[in-house]
């Protein structure tokens, strides 16, 4: 278990992460997401005991590993935590077996034991027949996995991940995010992933926080923070496609499209891709849209138009038709409202 | 500048050619003068900074006539003079340097230098210090000892005391396999190989047996002095210091020129020479005076050679005045000795012989090299 | 297909690069150099072969001082790497206060001259060896064995306090290139800060130690004024001092052979080094990405290591600047610290002081000097660091079979070659005409050309030590664009290099001003260089105005430092906090 409270840094006069409070269970893997500079690998550091926070109190399980009122904090060694890093930080002297081995061999194991283990994890990373290079000689991915191999190789309790997978290709990013959950059941461990692709946290995640400015958006489970977002920041990061957040002004779509589920309201109604349609011709509840971009998906299509300097993507069958004159038909009803400032209203 | 020195080299060579040369030879300053102005400068490599207070001298004397000075050790300018040389330029028109058992077989053999003797002046010069090359003082690498510390004279009588226990690592001196002139020192010895002999046996009363492979005296001499731990320095000045610093008790005792007494005072030394010594307390050399044979400025230079060996005055004037120290004599038999020095006459030391020192100097060098 | 792809299949990559800086290393380098090893071949001549190493003056000719030389250059090489890389990790990685300042004055040694520091050894430690009273010590009645007064040691320790500074700078410029990552990997497996140094950071900075060592080994075994003035009196020879005095006695061949040996030994220790350093293509640390620098927090050490740093900065600066200015102000040698008088500075001619000297600012030459030292400086640093970079890109990114060992090997020779058979090398070269080439003697591009290539070792080591730790994907990014080579080098090399070209541009500059060695040879009338002009009045007698001149160059030296501080400025991550 994981639990923290009211955590906060600064660095000088800037608050990089405020007021962070939450708690996933053991065995849960929390996705720390976030735009850059929301704080989320500020937090990654201080659960790796590599920055000191400046406010709140953090514990593994029940044992307090840092409290800044009494200005404590736990060495990183101590924690029984395991990092990898974005760029993988693998020592550029030592070949594969060496890096791996190293963390055991600090830790005091003997030399059967690191053996051992030094096979294992690279049996487990499928690199066990890389041992004799170096990191200079090996491709990216298998970088990645040799840094995920010295990290579990000490059996942490703890597993944290810095963006892992930025640097790696597309196809070798969705192979590895099975890879690392294989890992993670097999470690049992608590995992904490910070990234700032919201396909990563949505696929991997047991508990997603969503950062911003140093705060929590929400805290909850992915398929909570789809169905229910908290702030319309949360909503526009979330979601393949993402929802549409469309302007309500006096309870009409645009300030001209009346929608009587919304009386007199202004901020941003969410529409869900699934829930625009498509129309050929104006009406009450339908907007004119300039086409910009059909994407083939999974048997289905993505259609984005611009409306009034917006983007709004809906889905469609494959098989229906674009009208030549593309418009948007609104549902009666949008899936969430928000006020001006991003707060959800209903 | 390269430039300008190509045009003057040109404008230059017709005057190089021999027949008017052998005139210039016999011309006396004031037919030399009007030549040596049309040329406008005359530059002088020497071996000695204070050819800096002749510069000011002369262009006081020769208004017109820009004398640029150039002053470098003696191992460089022979380096420096067979470049120029090879690259076949001629920068200097006068050469001002000692190190003579070099430059006499090195540089005047091979025809970088050319003599040349002053007419005012030839009838005060011995035969010796006009040929080869002109001598235009003698200096020295002498026996030199603290009179602070050793009020009462020398202590030592004799070169041989210097090889006993009691002068062990108390005897100072600059490397001779660094330095030219201590090189010819050591050499003077071996050449003296008799006189060292005798001086053996009036110091301890009996024949000098040689070690192996010694052939005389002299290398004896010299193999005994480094078996008693001579001292040895990189320059000259920290010889002075080691031997001459006032406040010793028991101050060490080395070879160093007799013409570094005059700092005494600037430097706080008691620096005193050992004249009394058998059978002598070192070497006299001299410092030589030559034409570049391919002088840019032939009159000039013969000017500036003449202003060199001083005016007609006892102390031979203000070209001659920055050498006109105690511990360095004028070759002009008609220039007073300098009043506190020892005169030449009675000083102990040994006229070096260019040539002949040339002979042996190599062989001398590899002795030093294996017992040091 | 066109015959223009047909060549490009055959022609290996970089080889014009390749061939282009051999060419001019061959000329500045190979050339001089051959040119005395033919005239020890010259049938008079190759006599001197056997007296140096096989006849009963070889052991004192060569055997002896080889050995001396080597021990020393091993001997500096380590300590400067210790006292260096002990420094640089203080200042580059921990949270010591003061850093700034230590890093300043950690680069000052190297542009006080050798002798100068010698000079403070012995006012503090002479003995009664040499009489002319005591140093300090003896002053205060403490005895002072010969061993810690003349000879190995005290030559070692002082060259180790005037050559650390060049490992200061090497190892500091590529720790701060160290991506804080490795370091904050290694510190989540519970490694103490100790074994985190030991079994991390060093071995990532290995590229630039060796790099540090090697510079330090080869300019320790080239000294000639440390060796001279400590170890004579009890008549230590280097090959160095050796081959001095046997140019200076006028046995110039067995100097050339001596200079030759000396070269070839310190080549074979040195081609170690290169192997370690150019064999392990596992160094390219730089990522796309740099990773922040992770200061250690000293904790309870860290007074206690800030005095060691203080006072290794003080001892090695400080101490000798003084003693240099005292020098220029005492009418004694024998009493720095009485009389002072300005006069050698500024004073008028005065017939019954200091022989009639004016005081240096009113010597009319040391203007023309200052102006031609300072041209030639900041020329040659640039040229030499031009060459250095392309050499350095050369080795690291077109590294060619043959080739590369050869441009790796000459550019690192001049080095090991004292100074003055340099310049002897380069006079019976350059100094006559070659075919229609003009005769260069007496001309500032022979002291260009001949210092350049004396300065080469020093870019090109610091350059790939850079170079080598910019890793290869970013150039290739690069020319993915379709950069051409230089634009790349402008676009990108360069401005990463950045801080270890400045580095590099200013060991440079400071070394061409402070030079003698070289110049000794090659300056005329028409090229009066401050350096000579010091030497001068040392060889004079004039001790005072020798330091002070010295003391002139010592002041732009440490203005040149100030001002690449000031120009990294807040650029410099590892002061940043």
């Amino acid at each position: 278990m994981i639990t923290l409270d009211n955590l906060g840094k600064t660095f000088g006069t800037a608050m990089a992460v405020q007021d962070v409070s939450l708690s996933v269970p053991e065995g849960a893997f929390l996705v720390l997401l976030g735009p850059s500079g929301c704080g989320k690998t500020t937090i990654l550091r201080m659960l790796a005991g590599l920055e000191h926070p400046t406010a709140g109190v953090i514990r593994f399980d029940d044992k307090i590993i840092a409290d800044a009122a009494r200005g404590f904090t736990l060495e990183p060694g101590r924690r029984d935590a395991g990092l990898v890093f974005q760029s993988y930080a693998l020592w550029p002297h030592m070949s594969v077996a060496g890096n791996v081995a190293w963390p055991l061999r600090v830790a005091g194991l003997s030399r059967d034991e690191q053996r051992a283990r030094v096979a294992e994890a690279l049996e487990m990373l499928g690199v066990a027949g890389l041992a004799a290079r170096y990191p200079g000689e090996i491709s990216g991915g298998q970088q990645q996995r040799v840094a995920i191999a010295r990290m579990i190789a000490p059996r942490p309790k703890v597993l944290l991940f810095d963006e892992p997978l930025s640097n790696l290709d597309a196809t070798l990013r969705v192979e590895m995010r099975t890879e690392l959950l294989r890992v993670h059941r097999a470690t049992k461990a608590t995992a904490v992933y910070v990234t700032h692709d919201q396909i990563e946290a949505m696929t991997m995640a047991t508990h997603v926080a969503v950062l911003n400015g140093g705060r929590v958006e929400q805290f909850d489970t992915p398929e909570r923070l789809l169905s229910d977002p908290a702030s319309a920041f949360v909503a526009r990061f979330i979601g393949t496609p993402p929802a549409n957040l469309i302007p309500v002004q006096d309870g009409a779509w645009f300030g001209t499209l009346p929608c009587p589920a919304l009386p007199g309201a202004n901020g941003h109604g969410m529409v869900r891709a699934e829930d625009l349609m498509m129309a050929d011709a104006p009406g009450p509840d339908a907007v004119a849209a300039q086409l910009v971009e059909v994407v083939p998906m999974a048997g289905r299509r993505l259609v984005t138009g611009m409306v009034q300097g917006q983007r709004l993507t809906a889905v469609t069958d494959a098989a229906h038709p674009i009208p030549a004159d593309l418009h948007f038909r609104l549902p009666p009803t949008p899936s969430a409202v928000f006020d001006a400032e991003g707060r959800r209203l209903s | 500048m390269m430039r300008t020195v190509l045009f003057s080299l040109c404008l230059s060579l017709p005057l190089a050619n021999a027949a008017l040369a052998q005139d210039l030879d016999t011309m006396t300053a004031a037919d030399l003068l009007p030549l040596a102005q049309t040329e406008g400068s005359v530059t002088v490599y020497a071996f000695t900074s204070r050819i800096g207070r002749v510069e000011e001298a002369f262009e006081a004397a020769y208004p017109g006539i820009d004398m640029i000075g150039f002053d470098m050790s003696s191992t460089e300018m022979i380096a420096r003079l067979r470049s120029e040389a090879s690259a076949g330029i001629a920068n200097a028109d006068v050469i001002y340097v000692s190190d003579a058992p070099v430059v006499l077989t090195e540089l005047l053999d091979s025809g970088l230098m050319a003599p040349y003797v002053p007419p005012r002046i030839a009838d005060a010069l011995p035969d010796s210090a006009k040929s080869p090359l002109l001598q235009q003082r003698l200096s020295t690498k002498v026996l030199m000892y603290n009179e602070e510390s050793y009020p009462d004279g020398a202590p030592v009588s004799n070169l041989w005391e210097l090889t006993q226990p009691e002068w062990n690592g108390r005897v100072m001196m600059v490397d001779p396999l660094q330095r030219g002139d201590y090189l010819d020192l050591m050499t003077e010895i071996v050449l003296r190989a008799d006189e060292m002999a005798v001086a053996y046996e009036a110091a301890f009363g009996e024949e000098i047996t040689l070690d192996d492979g010694i052939a005389d005296a002299g290398r004896q001499f010299i193999v005994d002095l480094f078996a008693n731990d001579v001292v040895l320095f990189g320059s000259t000045d920290d010889v002075n210091v080691a031997i001459g610093a006032t406040g010793q008790e028991a101050a060490p005792i080395g070879f160093t020129s007799y013409s570094d007494r005059r700092d005494n005072e600037d430097e706080g030394w008691a620096l005193q020479v050992a004249n009394d010594v058998t059978p002598s307390n070192g070497i006299v050399f001299p410092a030589l005076l030559a034409l570049n044979p391919e002088a840019p400025n032939p009159a000039a230079a013969r000017l500036a050679m003449d202003f060199l060996m001083g005016d007609d005055s006892d102390t031979g004037g203000d070209g001659f005045a920055p050498f006109y120290v105690a511990g360095d004599w004028a070759t002009r038999t008609d220039i007073t000795p300098h009043p506190d020095a020892i005169p030449l006459a009675d000083f102990n030391g040994w006229q070096i012989d260019p040539q002949q020192t040339a002979t042996i100097r190599a062989e001398v060098a590899d002795l030093i090299l294996q017992v040091q | 297909m066109t015959t223009r792809a047909f060549r490009q299949l055959h022609l290996p990559k970089g080889l014009g690069l390749n061939l282009v800086v051999l060419l001019v290393l061959v000329l500045l380098v190979a050339a001089p150099l051959l040119t005395i090893l033919m005239q020890t071949l010259d049938p008079d001549r190759i006599g001197a072969w056997r007296d140096v190493l096989a006849s009963p003056l070889s052991p004192n000719l060569f055997w002896r001082p080889a050995a001396n030389t080597m021990i020393l250059g091993f001997g500096v090489a380590i300590g400067c790497i210790l006292i260096g890389g002990f420094l640089a990790w203080l200042v580059v990685m921990t949270d010591m206060p003061y850093r700034g300042l230590i890093g300043f004055l950690a680069t000052l040694p190297f542009m006080i001259p050798s002798f100068a520091t010698a000079l403070a050894w012995g006012t503090v430690f002479r003995n009664g060896r040499v009489g002319g009273g005591g140093g300090l010590l003896e002053g205060i009645g403490i005895n002072v064995p010969d061993a810690l007064a003349w000879g190995m040691i005290p030559t070692m320790i002082v060259l180790i306090a005037h050559y650390y500074a060049l490992a200061f700078t090497v190892i500091a410029a590529a720790l701060a290139t160290v991506n804080g990552d490795l370091v904050e990997a290694a510190q989540m497996t519970g490694a103490s800060r100790k074994r985190v140094l030991f079994g991390i950071v060093l071995p990532v900075v290995m590229p630039a130690i060796i790099a540090g060592g090697s510079l330090c080994f080869a300019a320790a075994v080239s000294n000639f004024a440390a060796p001279a003035l400590l170890g004579l009196p009890v008549r230590m020879q280097t090959l160095s001092t050796r081959l001095f005095g046997m140019i200076e006695i006028g046995q110039v061949e067995r100097g050339y052979v001596l200079a030759i040996l000396l070269i070839v030994i310190s080549a074979v220790f040195l081609a170690f080094g290169n192997r370690i350093l150019s064999g392990r293509r596992s160094f390219a640390t730089i990522s796309g990405k740099g990773g922040r620098a992770r200061r250690f927090a000293l904790g309870g050490a860290r007074l206690p290591l800030t005095a060691i740093a203080l006072l290794i900065c003080l001892l090695t600066t400080i101490m000798p600047i003084i003693l240099l200015i005292a020098a220029s102000l005492a009418p004694m040698a024998s009493a720095l610290f009485s009389d002072w008088t300005l006069h050698f500075w500024i004073g008028a001619t005065d017939p019954a002081f200091a022989r009639g000297q004016a005081g240096v600012l009113n010597n009319p030459q040391l203007l023309r000097a200052l102006a031609l030292t300072m041209g030639l400086g900041a020329v040659v640093a640039l040229i030499a660091n031009v060459i250095g970079i392309l050499i350095a890109v050369a080795l690291t990114r077109h590294r060619l079979r043959g080739i590369s060992e050869a441009v790796s090997q000459l550019s690192f020779l001049p080095m090991l070659l004292p100074g003055i058979a340099f310049g002897a090398a380069y006079i019976a070269l350059y100094g006559a005409p070659i075919g229609p080439l003009p005769a260069l003697y007496g001309t500032s591009t022979l002291l260009s050309l001949a210092l350049t290539a004396a300065m080469l070792p020093f870019a090109v080591q610091t350059g790939r030590a850079t170079v080598a730790q910019i890793s290869g994907d970013i150039d290739e990014a690069a020319r993915l664009t379709g950069a051409g080579f230089f634009r790349r080098i402008g676009a990108i090399t360069l401005p990463l290099a950045s801080r270890g070209l400045i580095a590099s541009l200013l060991l440079c500059f400071v070394n061409v001003i402070s030079d003698l060695a070289i110049v000794v040879l090659l300056y005329t009338p028409t090229t009066p260089l401050l350096s000579v002009l010091s030497y001068r009045y040392a060889s004079d007698g004039f001790h005072q105005f020798a330091n002070a001149v010295t003391l002139v160059i010592l002041a732009i030296s440490t203005l040149a430092a100030g001002l690449a501080a000031l120009l990294r400025g807040r650029n410099r991550p590892w002061l940043s906090s």
